[in-house]
């Protein structure tokens, strides 16, 4: 079997770190403190990830998709950001929201069912900060969010803003309508976006190769008009630096930026999944060993960053910091059936007042069928 | 609001056509953040002349052309309101909003609710609806029931001009998002006295065209008027209702006015099944079944693909036909 999933693998990219941790390019310009950030943000979400699926096996957690293993895509992406830009996750982005510090808190009530009315009420922003960079709620639709991340920035530069909207793709969704049609519109309006396509090869089942003919994913946006680059989306500095170029030239006027980065999905699409139904395990161990954790962790140690004693002082912080995020979304009560009816128009309406008085009753252990008037509710 | 006080102060005659474009005039001089995008919106002044010369006026960054693609418009446009703008798509005819169903459904209605309440999508989508100019097929079709089947947004259909201004005013600077069917059969086939002052009307009130205390005659759009001249033919005396608004329904106004006549006729222009006609139909059963005298009827589209251009008017409902459905009506003998 193929250690790719595309037709024609195009095995070259951008790549800065190579898979046992030497330099093949320049670093960016981090300090130690920005390095260590970096690698305490993977490392944090693998783990509250592994402690999400743990609760997902007890029945605590719903459903989540995990991003181990493709960690440094969406983390190099999002820390190319400034405060007050504007991201519009998917569900596979965890290490770029944690960066942000989107609160454990509510990420984790989140996954557990929570509607956003009672996360608002129990772990209010005030209490859990507000992250500096802008989050959409997370779109789970494939795709949805590409034309709503256009939108976005088609506002930032009609109003002269310098604000920059990204947004991430799989290598799935590139199948969808709206990737074409919020490239073409990124492209005719000459957009402050940056569209990061997270190649992890798998759309649950169905490898790239059955996705797009296309020899690569990048070369899409230059049916658009749009530049693009292809890194190696398991190297942080390659992702970094080439998100950090394409903010800045949104930023500055330069318009839309397409960027794949080839990673691979290392672990299940989600908890509902078994991979090993339809894929080989020997492309796995693969790109397992292009892990971008541990080359980041050994270019580190290598370069004196951290030492190896570090790394069990931090696990141990981290895993902390987790016991307590549990700890406190274990106190949130469950949602309140009549939230269901929440924020879908502003004021209300004879049906609403009506449905809801309907789901009282039943909750009470009443029959709801009482009114034959329409005014026996009012 | 009545539409006399709506015609208070000075009145111009205008067509549907005209009172759009003035309106959106007036909505965008009265807001920076109102901006209009479509296809064909710019230098033609749309396909219909809604906006004619509003490019000149207000240029290419408030009328924004766009690529081809009703997704793409209504997605960009989304996001554009989620940061705080106040967009005003055209969709050119309602029959090629298919496309543009993904974003409908994952992204504008859902919004707000997925948020928690803290993003709005003020975004009113003119959608051009409705047969009756040999326009054919695609370009005739009355689909509001796929949209008010969908929480989350409201829709909204005026029956004229002056209803129009009213409407299309309330709409763009309500916080929700907004379908406002314009019916293009409506668009220059008669004038009325249209304010020329800023008025805004409910949007979720059922207006009482006339009233009447024999039966209620349920419609919207552009049967409206072949409401009035059945209700004028017919040997009863018939409330005429226009719903206005057909999400949120005024389910009290309707409500009322059957427990007063005893008797409904409902009367649209869109296929039979799972019109909106079903839904009213239900309510009134739920909530008035015992002040009927006799069943409701349902005067409206035939379940069929939009007939082609020579036979375009047997398909449309209109006065002939709601006359028939109300002597029906009227004649029942339990």
């Amino acid at each position: 079997m193929a250690l790719w999933s595309e037709q024609k693998p195009v095995e070259d990219f951008y790549r800065v770190l190579a898979p046992d941790g030497s330099l093949v390019n320049d670093p960016p310009d981090f300090d130690d403190d920005e390095l260590i950030e970096l690698y305490w943000t993977m490392k944090l979400t693998k783990r509250f990830e592994d402690k999400a699926l743990k609760l997902q096996r007890a029945g605590e957690v719903s459903i989540i998709s995990r991003c181990r293993g493709e960690e440094a895509t969406p983390l190099g992406a999002a820390a190319a950001l400034n405060p007050g830009d504007w991201c519009f996750p998917l569900y596979r982005q965890r290490s770029g929201l944690i960066y942000w510090d989107v609160p454990l808190e509510r990420q984790l009530v989140g996954l557990m069912g929570a509607e956003p009315e009672t996360i608002d009420e129990h772990l209010p922003g005030e209490d859990f900060d507000e992250p500096a960079v802008n989050f959409s709620p997370i779109y789970v639709p494939l795709g949805s969010n590409l034309p709503n991340t256009v939108g976005s920035a088609l506002a930032d530069k009609l109003n002269d803003r310098d604000t920059v909207s990204l947004t991430f793709v799989g290598d799935g969704s590139t199948s969808e309508g709206d990737f074409h049609e919020a490239l073409n519109f990124a492209g005719v309006f000459d957009v402050p976006a940056v569209f990061v396509c997270q190649n992890n090869q798998w759309a649950i089942s169905v490898p790239s190769h059955r996705q797009t003919a296309s020899e690569t994913f990048a070369q899409k946006g230059d049916a658009y008009g749009i530049p693009n680059e292809r890194v190696d989306g398991n190297d942080i500095f390659a992702v970094y630096e080439k998100s950090k170029e394409a903010v800045e030239r949104a930023r500055s006027g330069g318009g839309p930026t397409f960027i794949e980065c080839v990673t691979y999905r290392v672990v299940e699409h989600n908890t509902a999944d078994e991979p090993s139904v339809y894929r080989d395990e020997k492309q796995r161990e693969y790109w397992l060993e292009r892990d971008p954790i541990d080359r980041f962790e050994t270019y580190l140690l290598d370069e004196g960053v951290i030492e190896e004693g570090d790394i069990d002082t931090m696990e141990g912080s981290i895993d902390d910091r987790i016991q307590e995020t549990v700890k406190t979304v274990r106190q949130v009560p469950k949602s309140s059936p009549e939230q269901m009816f929440e924020n879908h128009l502003h004021g209300t309406s004879w049906k609403e007042r009506h449905q809801r008085a309907e789901l009282q009753r039943e909750l009470n252990g009443d029959n709801p069928f009482v009114d034959w008037t329409g005014e026996g509710f009012e | 609001m009545s539409d006399a006080s709506a015609l208070d102060g000075e009145t111009t005659e205008r067509n549907l056509v005209e009172t759009i474009n003035q309106t959106l005039v007036q909505e965008m001089h009265n807001n920076e953040s109102v901006r209009l995008m479509g296809y064909d919106i710019g230098p033609i002044g749309g396909v219909y002349r809604t906006t004619e010369e509003l490019i000149d006026e207000f240029g290419g960054d408030r009328v924004i052309d766009t690529p081809l693609s009703e997704n793409g418009i209504i997605g960009t446009a989304v996001g554009m309101a989620m940061r705080g703008e106040r967009i005003v798509p055209e969709i050119q005819f309602m029959g090629f909003f298919y496309p543009a169903f993904g974003q409908f459904m994952y992204s504008l209605v859902k919004m707000h609710e997925r948020s928690g309440g803290k993003l709005d999508v003020p975004l009113t989508i003119r959608m051009v609806c409705g047969g009756g100019i040999k326009a054919s097929e695609y370009h005739s079709e009355s689909t509001e029931t796929y949209l008010v089947h969908t929480p989350g947004v409201r829709v909204v259909c005026p029956s004229g001009p002056r209803e129009a201004k009213g409407l299309l005013a309330s709409s763009i600077r309500h916080d929700d998002p907004v379908v406002f069917m314009e019916h293009k059969k409506l668009y220059r086939t008669h004038r009325e006295p249209v304010p020329e002052r800023e008025y805004m009307l409910p949007l979720d009130e059922a207006h009482i065209v006339r009233t009447g205390e024999d039966l209620t005659l349920i419609s919207w759009g552009a049967m409206v008027r072949h409401a009035k001249t059945a209700a004028d033919r017919v040997d009863a005396d018939v409330e005429v209702l226009d719903l206005r608004t057909l999400s949120p329904l005024d389910v009290e106004t309707v409500l009322d006015s059957v427990k007063k006549t005893g008797r409904c006729v409902v009367f649209h222009e869109a296929r039979r099944t799972l019109g909106l006609g079903a839904e009213l139909v239900a309510l009134i059963n739920e909530y008035a079944f015992d002040r009927l005298h006799a069943p409701i009827q349902r005067a409206t589209g035939y379940d069929v693909h939009f007939p082609g251009n020579q036979i375009e008017e047997a398909y449309l409902p209109d006065a002939n036909r709601a006359q028939y459905a109300i002597e029906a009506v009227m004649n029942y003998e339990f």
